[in-house]
């Protein structure tokens, strides 16, 4: 976790804490060679792989279906944890010992929980791809969890969780997450809280990943210098014997389709500044209303050409972080607007964002907005796909929605269908402000 | 544990195909195919950042690059960015204290236009006072996140105006507040005419395109702009600083002190920078790095913890520690293990395996940086903007032939005991508890 400062720098726009909207990531050309090649191994395990060969460089990513739904309702926090001791000690090495492997050759081997999945991510030059390929076997299949490092580990998410309280971001998203997902492991946060965390055990802990790391809930994807049958044949040797346990794959409810509207303030009388958030529940990539909201989204708060942009920040000057976007879940949708700005003007932009918000149903929007959107959402594909990071999180988002891989052919084609009146028509079922919970976090 | 000494691949990287040009208007361009994916990153780089700003007028810099986006007589405000958004691009703008940059990542086959709107905001901006007006509101905003509400910002911000004292880098980038508030369109045009020139610019295309014909287009594009006046150098050198200097600043609303430990150190152009450079992978990079593994892993003392030395400071700068406290740690701990580690580097030589370690992961990011074109083109400005790009060719062996011999001596050299600067935050009693 050494934080890397970077030298003063201000950039125009804020980069946005925002959850991918995967859809817009997902084009490919029509017609192009497929993204990635795809099979089912033996053990239930899911492998994308997509050779890259002109950098001798390798991204694996492997996902687990063991994300903070999971966590046991007295638990919150026990995937999450689990997931940041994998890589603190294994049955043939500690912790100290798999960080300086790692890092001698100058690769990354880090875990990552989310609410619907853990990814381990391995980074690393193809020469010392072996290596690599050992140190993930070791972490995913044999973690030994020392009582030492949970200790280490609960500390430091305790301080984490202690120091996030400054940021207003993220506390206006965790309260969201609460006001939108009663009920559902979607309202507490991943990282769970510093009294569940205290609580947490080796015990659950070992149990956790005996339940619920298993490769028929588990995929791979491969990105980089590497040919299909060398890497499936150097992941069977390490991660065949694999097997999933006897229990069925645990269901998750749904999210709740609509909660009570809502609001919450979070006095903070230190800050200069209000964060406001606006949330309801949203829809995933297989609605049929998606695409629509797809170019409704990005008219009314995508980019710098949006209607919030123009009126809240380029006209009205009230904010210098404004926007919208969709949040897709595997069990749930959320559909939010953002902002920032001086606590006295609140009101004043809060009335500008729910007038915009107001006006995408109440007349179509112009072919000129529209024609904006389609050729942003459809011409920008190239852009989510020039890096090998980039290529192998496309797989895994393609692979846990369930969109298959036909799926960014289809992409610019839905977009280019989508109409004014279908623009229209979704707006006054997804933007109504008056179906939006609130959180202000500030004075 | 047995570590094989990894050879990674040859010690430098084969030349790339840059082709450059200075066209006779003085603009630099640095054109580089890459075939890989259909996309081209285009950036151009203005030696302008906050040390060319004066006290009274700071933050003229980043206010001009947002204005940058308020029309031209061409195009009109917001037109940049709906043009590129229109042809799938991506776009963004930054200030540092040494340059302002601006990029657009796009389909390679929009190069054309893009580079057509960058000729044209080059000496063709309106800078309205009606739109200053309302982008001030923005800037004024901007401020607020990055600096009055969030902890790290601000100790930074005091760092700089207690280390420096005759050099421009004592003020923060985005400016002060009441700066901001004051600055008037006749300095914002007196800034833009002194500064964007294309003798004080350098473009950089890095994608899927072919060399020639972009710089046929750019020579049509930019050719006609006239030669500006040179800019006026930048003569402030930061006096040696003769003992410690400490800042302490209680913060309202902060969670966790924060505790900045800052030395004055060479730039790029000095033969210790590799060192230097190496020496903040040695202590930050990855978990196995000596401040995490040590402050935060052995001792338990911190959340975070490392030291970061800006190698491409245009002017000699601080080389900084930083760190924040475990909950129940105090700043005071933390500051003398940190001085402990210092000084642990000047008494005993730095173990075969981490020099040999950090080496790697230098040399690994550089093979990493070419997955992208816009990493590509980034570093290719760096390093030209600190002298050449050509530099880049012989960073990754310089910095293999550091010593441990080399790493003690700089230590000891710019790390004295005395002459460092400390900036301290810690939450203001009364702050509001947690919640939960």
């Amino acid at each position: 976790m050494s934080g890397i400062r970077v030298r003063p720098t201000v950039v125009r726009r804020p980069r946005l804490l925002v959850i991918v909207a995967l859809a817009v990531a997902l084009a490919v050309p029509a017609g192009a060679a497929p993204l990635a090649l795809r099979e089912v191994l033996p053990n239930g395990m899911r492998l994308l792989v997509a050779p890259r060969p002109a950098i001798p460089i390798v991204v694996l990513r492997v996902y687990v279906r063991a994300g903070s739904t999971l966590d046991p309702p007295d638990a919150p926090g026990l995937a999450n944890l689990t997931a940041e001791l994998l890589t603190r000690g294994t049955a043939k090495r500690t912790a100290p010992e798999i960080d300086r492997a790692i890092e001698f050759v100058g690769g990354s081997l880090e875990t990552d929980a989310g609410r619907d999945g853990t990814t381990v991510s391995l980074a690393i030059l193809k020469k010392d791809i072996d290596l690599g390929l050992d140190l993930l076997a070791d972490v995913l299949l044999t973690p030994t969890f020392p009582q030492d490092e949970l200790q280490r580990k609960v500390g430091e998410i305790e301080g984490v969780l202690q120091r996030s309280e400054e940021n207003p971001e993220v506390l206006a998203g965790r309260a969201m997450a609460r006001l939108i997902y009663p009920g559902h492991p979607y309202a507490h946060p991943v990282t769970g809280t510093i009294e569940s965390v205290r609580k947490l055990t080796r015990d659950q802990v070992v149990r956790f990943h005996h339940d619920h790391y298993r490769p028929d809930a588990a995929l791979v994807a491969v990105v980089g210098d590497v040919t299909p049958d060398g890497i499936r044949q150097a992941l069977l040797r390490r991660l065949g014997g694999w097997t999933p346990p006897t229990q069925a794959v645990p269901v998750i409810p749904e999210a709740p389709s609509a909660p009570p509207v809502t609001s919450e303030t979070i006095t903070r009388p230190d800050l200069t500044q209000a964060t406001v958030l606006l949330g309801r529940p949203g829809i995933r990539q297989d609605h049929p209303d998606y695409f629509p909201l797809v170019v409704a989204n990005y008219i009314l708060g995508g980019g710098s050409a949006s209607r919030l942009y123009t009126r809240v920040r380029e006209e009205h000057g009230l904010a210098y972080a404004v926007y919208s976007y969709l949040s897709p879940g595997r069990y749930g949708a959320a559909y939010a607007v953002a902002l920032q700005t001086r606590v006295d003007a609140v009101a004043e932009a809060l009335r500008l964002v729910k007038e915009e918000m107001g006006r995408m149903a109440q007349a179509p929007v112009t072919d000129r907005e529209l024609q904006l959107a389609r050729s942003y959402l459809i011409g920008s594909f190239p852009l989510r796909l020039d890096t090998s990071r980039k290529v192998a999180d496309m797989l895994v988002g393609i692979e846990e929605y369930r969109l298959g891989l036909d799926y960014p052919d289809r992409f610019a084609s839905e977009i280019a269908k989508v109409s004014a009146a279908d623009v229209q028509r979704v707006a006054a079922r997804y933007m109504d402000p008056a179906t939006f919970s609130s959180v202000t976090v500030g004075k | 544990m047995a570590l094989v000494p990894s050879a990674i691949g040859a010690a430098a990287p084969p030349a790339p195909d840059v082709v450059e040009s200075t066209l006779e208007n003085g603009l630099r361009v640095l054109l580089l195919e890459d075939h890989r994916s259909p996309v081209v990153s285009i950036q151009i780089w203005y030696r302008v950042g906050s040390r060319n700003e004066r006290p009274g007028a700071t933050g003229l810099a980043h206010f001009l690059e947002h204005m940058m986006f308020k029309g031209t007589a061409s195009h009109g405000k917001g037109e940049f960015s709906r043009l590129v958004e229109q042809n799938g691009g991506q776009d963004n703008a930054f200030t540092t204290q040494d340059e302002t940059s601006y990029y657009v990542d796009v389909a390679a086959d929009r190069a054309e236009l893009v580079l057509g709107l960058e000729a044209d905001r080059m000496r063709r901006l309106l800078l309205d006072p009606r739109e200053i007006d309302s982008e001030r509101q923005v800037v004024m905003e901007e401020r607020r996140t990055r600096t009055e509400d969030d902890p790290d910002g601000l100790l930074a911000e005091e760092m700089n105006s207690v280390a420096f004292k005759a050099h421009p880098y004592r003020w923060p980038v985005i400016g002060w507040m009441e700066d901001i508030k004051r600055i008037n369109p006749t300095e914002l045009r007196a800034f833009y005419d002194t500064y964007y020139q294309p003798n004080n610019a350098l473009l950089v295309v890095v994608g899927d395109v072919k060399a020639p014909d972009v710089m046929t287009r750019v020579r049509q594009l930019f050719g006609a702009i006239p030669r500006g006046p040179d800019p006026p150098p930048v003569t402030a050198i930061e006096p040696k600083q003769i003992d410690d200097r400490r800042v302490l600043v209680k913060k309202a609303g902060a969670q966790l002190p924060i505790v900045d430990l800052a030395w004055h150190v060479p730039n790029y152009e000095s033969a210790d920078a590799p060192a230097l450079e190496l020496l903040s992978t040695i202590l930050s990079e990855g978990r196995a790095s000596r401040l995490y593994r040590k402050l935060v892993y052995e001792q338990q003392l911190a959340l975070g913890a490392g030291g970061d030395y800006p190698y491409f400071s245009r002017d000699p700068n601080l080389f900084t520690f930083y760190a924040t406290p475990l909950p129940g740690k105090s700043a005071e701990t933390l500051e003398r293990a940190l001085l402990t580690e210092i000084d642990l580097l000047k008494t005993d030589l730095v173990p075969e395996e981490e020099m040999e370690r950090a080496k790697n992961q230098i040399e690994a990011a550089f093979v990493w940086q070419q997955d992208s074109v816009h990493s590509r083109a980034s570093s290719l400005a760096r390093f030209e903007l600190a002298g050449s790009w050509r530099s880049q060719l012989d960073f990754v062996p310089r910095v293999r032939a550091v010593t441990a011999a080399d790493l003690q001596r700089v230590v000891r050299t710019y790390f004295p005991t005395k002459r460092k600067n400390v900036a301290v935050l810690l939450p203001e009693e009364g702050s509001p508890p947690s919640s939960k």
